[in-house]
């Protein structure tokens, strides 16, 4: 028996305007409890999908849903004690804050769960917590962007589920106010120790809340680990793209050994890094390059030769474009903006840093 | 010094008459609905008001500034007692039909699925408003009739042993087909108003455990009540007015205000206290619809 959410091969069809499609196909997933587990991808790819079936208010098409290894695909979608948290806050306009929250509280009730005095109380307790408590008997209409999610955190929160869901809830904020919401999220999770499933496209957000990260693309997890392994070892080069602005170059897989790789770039030039793949020698493989990994050097061995084709200014770093040499491809450097400007058309020789370069073969 | 003023002054005149374009343009505008508001309202309702303010002697209206007329509604019998009685078939026509209408509206608005359905119900609705009032209330004199089809039904499976006459002609067949004609604009205007219930807020409240009933009581119902409210007041004014359905449907006793009215036309040629009776009307009406106007926005639900 595992503790937590577990999804086993869940595929949902859609059908729109006559042809259908897989907006889930497949997907193997096992959420530990009290984790902050992140669905992560582009619209479209079946994460909110993915976590209104974990809801229950998508029907799965085929697939299974366990929850602390009982089956709870068929569970009605009222029984299941995991609260959603909605990118539009979905709070009831017909009523004050303080009745918003103590809804779920309410329906407990008439099982005979609170009496009135009590809910009146947690209620309090968990808009203090939410630093509303001074709005408990304006309207939702009456508050702003980030005080209807935060009245919405608190109405999922004050029935205290062991499972919260989260779909894209700070879409609708704008950018300082997310980063303060971000860090809100975070203490909650380690002060309440829920289960989080979060859902967003912004892989920022998605970096810094989680514990683990599923991108997923078409309905697929392209791959699940935590934030630093989707980062540094991409499984494929979808998630290498899509996560920190990668760049790939089409490279060839020279020789490996224990615990270094060489690859061939298509001018000649050799690159050693640190690391295994799952290649064989000869073959072809994508060579991830990510600007901060990247530096001026002296020509030499390990290094590989490009011209700047252009530069971008951007406060912290120079950012320079750099075509590498026999059309291999185009890498982003970054410098430091102390160092004098390096002119457009100039020869350079990168070094790559061989510990974060990483090759992907899929 | 001169060449400087003349250059600036045709600046000048230019802003001005560009003001004055503007000023004329805007008269412009204001004519045709000041003009429509003139002939249709203003000089009616004077009309109406110079009417009622005179009287009728031997078949001739004499012009005069009495409130007689007025008088005459309140206390002479039986003009109140109609006002009163046709108030009575309009609220229950506007309660009816809200009660009738509600769950349509509620059906369309959150179980049709397609849109192609969703339309194909609209038009069910709105299509009997296709065919003439008249016949629409003379259907219902055959349904309601001692041949008609409830009788005929409620013998043929052994209810009653002769035709029933209680539906027909009395307040409540009055009622019934006013119900039918006017039950399309409740529809429309809860509709209107259940549409506007984000599907995110049904999701949200089954999330948190809430049943169907809860959901209707505690978050559609409150939401939908201005809807509600819009509607109860067109049905209920037309009620009020309408003459057809006591004529054809109605008893002796079931005459209505409009009736009144037109009898007082046509027949007994008392124009002046015809208007009076009119302004009475309009003013309950322009009451009663600020009293709803203000209860509308009162149960507005803000999103």
């Amino acid at each position: 028996m595992t503790t937590g959410i577990e999804l086993r091969n869940l595929r949902k069809l859609f059908d729109g305007h006559g042809h259908a499609s897989w907006a889930v196909d497949g997907v193997d997933m096992t959420i530990g409890a009290g984790k902050f587990v992140t669905l992560l991808g582009p619209s479209g790819c079946g994460k909110t999908t993915t976590l209104r079936m974990i809801a229950g208010l998508e029907i799965p098409t085929s697939g299974q849903i366990f929850r602390d290894g009982q089956d709870i695909t068929d569970q009605p979608v009222t029984d299941r004690d995991m609260r959603m948290v909605f990118q539009d806050f979905a709070l009831f306009p017909n009523m004050t804050i303080e009745d918003n929250v103590a809804f779920g509280l309410r329906v407990k009730s008439k099982r005979g769960a609170y009496s009135e005095a009590q809910i009146k109380r947690r209620v309090a307790e968990f808009l203090d917590l939410v630093h509303l408590k001074d709005h408990a008997y304006k309207k939702p209409h009456q508050l702003s962007g980030g005080q209807k999610q935060r009245v919405s955190l608190a109405r999922a929160l004050v029935t205290d589920p062991k499972v919260v869901l989260f779909d894209e809830p700070l879409g609708s904020l704008d950018a300082n106010l997310r980063k303060i919401m971000q860090l809100e999220l975070i203490r909650l999770h380690r002060e309440l120790g829920k289960t989080f499933i979060y859902v967003t496209h912004d892989q920022d957000e998605a970096m810094a809340m989680s514990d683990a990260i599923a991108v997923m693309s078409q309905g697929k997890v392209m791959q699940f680990g935590t934030p630093r392994e989707i980062y540094d070892r991409p499984a494929n080069r979808y998630v290498a793209s899509f996560i920190g602005h990668a760049h790939i170059v089409n490279a060839t897989l020279d020789s490996k050994e224990a615990d270094t790789v060489t690859v061939c770039l298509g001018n000649g030039d050799r690159v050693g890094l640190r690391g295994n793949v799952d290649a064989a020698p000869g073959s072809a493989v994508g060579l991830m390059l990510r600007a901060e990994d990247l530096a001026f050097a002296d020509a030499g061995a390990d290094t590989i030769g490009g011209k700047v084709i252009d530069s971008l200014y951007r406060g912290e770093y120079v950012e320079y474009v750099v075509a590498l040499n026999g059309n291999s491809g185009v890498v982003h450097v970054h410098a430091r903006t102390d160092l004098p400007p390096v002119a457009h058309g100039l020869a350079v020789a990168l070094k790559v840093n061989p510990v974060k370069a990483h090759v992907v073969v899929q | 010094m001169t060449t400087i003023e003349r250059a600036v002054e045709p600046a000048r005149t230019s802003i001005r008459s560009a003001r004055a374009i503007e000023r004329r343009r805007l008269l412009l505008w204001l004519l045709p609905p000041m003009a429509w508001f003139t002939v249709f309202m203003l000089i009616p309702y004077a009309m109406l008001l110079y009417t009622s303010l005179g009287h009728v002697d031997d078949m001739r209206f004499i012009p005069g500034l009495s409130l007689d007329n007025f008088v005459r509604v309140f206390t002479v019998d039986p003009y109140l007692g109609v006002i009163i009685k046709s108030a009575r078939i309009g609220l229950m026509t506007a309660v009816l039909s809200s009660v009738v209408a509600y769950p349509l509206a509620f059906y369309l608005a959150f179980h049709v699925r397609t849109q192609r359905l969703k339309f194909l119900i609209y038009l069910l609705v709105i299509v009997p408003w296709w065919a003439s009032y008249l016949v629409k209330a003379y259907a219902w004199k055959t349904i309601l009739g001692s041949g008609g089809i409830l009788n005929v039904g409620l013998q043929e499976l052994g209810f009653v042993h002769e035709p029933v006459r209680l539906f027909l002609y009395n307040e409540f067949s009055v009622v019934m087909t006013l119900t039918y004609i006017f039950t399309p604009f409740a529809v429309l205007s809860i509709y209107a108003q259940l549409e506007r219930v984000p599907t995110s807020l049904i999701e949200a409240a089954r999330n948190l455990g809430a049943d169907g009933w809860m959901i209707f009581r505690r978050i559609i119902l409150p939401i939908s009540v201005p809807g509600i409210v819009a509607g109860a007041i067109i049905t209920f004014s037309l009620a009020f007015g309408d003459f057809v359905a006591p004529v054809l449907v109605g008893g002796p006793d079931s005459v209505m205000i409009s009736n009144v009215v037109i009898n007082l036309l046509g027949v007994a040629f008392d124009w002046p206290l015809a208007a009076a009776i009119g302004l009475v009307i309009i003013t309950l009406g322009l009451l009663l619809i600020s009293a709803s106007g203000w209860l509308e926005e009162k149960t507005q639900t803000r999103f």
